[in-house]
């Protein structure tokens, strides 16, 4: 029987793995796709916008990885429950974006170039994650009282920075604990013990 | 009192969609422009230290793409369900993709590496992506469903943004483009904002 949802993006965690933790956390099935560089070619000009991940659902195509994942997210119950937690989930998801560049730069960079980046990322940091430590609620959650996209999408970032610099969050306890919050979900807990090891 | 604050430079930058979005829906709020010499003072008081910022129903929201999507929720612009939720969404985040070439564009400094930047948004960038928006915007002129979604506006806006630079009529082959650019500029609530609206640099 062909699932109702079929993810596409290469055998990486990268710009798919947001998607894949809500379906977990949610506890919903999906068909994950890792498709192989060499068959990227061909498949480009079939995607909306020349890019991975693709989401197929309902016989339509959607692309870009956030609006895959927000989309996910609310079908499963895990966008927020007002327009306004939706949008607060939504702000800190677009605010995120700047960790995860300042991180994701560091693998691209050349050898002689990777001190330097580190550095960076461990300037911009500490004031960075204090404005999301004012942000976050106390519950164990970025958003609301219950699990959102956020936290997924929180988790998935900083666990990538934590790597590089595993003081960064020492001094933000709200944050530490959306980190344990999403760890202790089960359905998140199964896919990281299970998920493809992947080289990011 | 209007329940929406929308706090920005005097500019249409970031937040035009915005101001866009409450014209088409004829929804009341304060435009606050500041100075740039205020901008110190205020930026420890917003939650991420930039602008725009919109204050409603006691919670400040700031990133204009979220703020845009809950003015467009509340406008009934963001499409009928989930998925044409969902296609809004990959629209504007294509058209935020090209807004961020034309920014790093505008803001480089060496003249050399502007006009080779230039050059990459005018013959690959731009191309591709009026090319594949072609496809996705349906022949009525909308990205989503039949009526004016904010899908719609945010590529109108790029579109404004990319005209300075671009000059010439980019969407001359691209039917369904021109349509959508029509529907935008042809509604009477935003044609009477774009006439009134303080004029700023960018």
């Amino acid at each position: 029987m062909a699932q109702k949802y079929r993810l596409t993006y290469f055998n990486l965690r990268a710009r798919a793995e947001p998607t894949r933790l809500v379906f977990a956390a949610a506890g919903v099935e999906y068909e994950d796709v890792r498709i192989q560089r060499d068959k990227w070619p061909d498949l480009k000009p079939n995607t909306p916008m020349g890019q991975l991940p693709v989401l197929e659902v309902g016989g339509v195509t959607l692309c870009q990885s956030m609006a895959i994942a927000r989309y996910v997210a609310k079908e499963t119950g895990l966008a927020g429950k007002t327009k306004l937690e939706e949008a607060q989930a939504d702000m800190l998801v677009d605010g995120i974006d700047d960790l995860r560049g300042r991180q994701a730069v560091i693998r691209k960079a050349s050898e002689d170039r990777k001190e330097e980046c580190k550095k960076e990322l461990a300037d911009f940091a500490p004031d960075f994650l204090s404005k999301y430590e004012n942000l976050c609620g106390p519950h164990g959650h970025l958003v609301g009282d219950s699990l959102t996209w956020a936290d997924l999408v929180f988790y998935d970032v900083m666990s990538k920075v934590l790597v590089v610099l595993p003081g960064a969050l020492d001094g933000f306890p709200k944050l530490a604990k959306v980190m344990d919050t999403v760890t202790a979900n089960e359905g998140v807990a199964t896919w990281l013990a299970k998920r493809p090891d992947t080289p990011h | 009192m209007p329940a929406y604050k929308l706090t920005y430079f005097n500019a249409r930058g970031r937040a035009e969609p915005i101001r866009l979005l409450f014209a088409a829906a004829g929804i009341k709020y304060e435009d606050v422009r500041i100075e740039g010499a205020d901008w110190p003072a205020l930026k420890p008081k917003t939650p991420m230290g930039h602008l725009p910022i919109l204050e409603v129903d006691g919670a400040t929201l700031c990133e204009s793409t979220a703020i845009a999507r809950f003015v467009a929720k509340r406008a009934g612009m963001v499409g009928k369900d989930d998925l044409e939720e969902a296609k809004a969404d990959m629209i504007v985040d294509g058209v935020k993709e090209v807004f961020r070439k034309l920014l790093t564009m505008f803001f480089e400094k060496d003249e050399s590496k502007k006009e080779e930047l230039k050059k990459d948004v005018f013959e690959k960038t731009l191309p591709e992506c009026l090319r594949s928006f072609g496809k996705l915007a349906n022949p009525s002129g909308y990205f989503v469903g039949d009526s004016l979604s904010w899908a719609d506006v945010e590529f109108y806006n790029l579109m404004e943004m990319v005209r300075p630079s671009f000059p010439g009529d980019l969407l001359k082959d691209n039917a369904n483009l021109a349509k959508v650019i029509a529907n935008v500029g042809g509604n009477p609530a935003i044609a009477k904002w774009i006439k009134e609206r303080p004029e700023s640099a960018f």
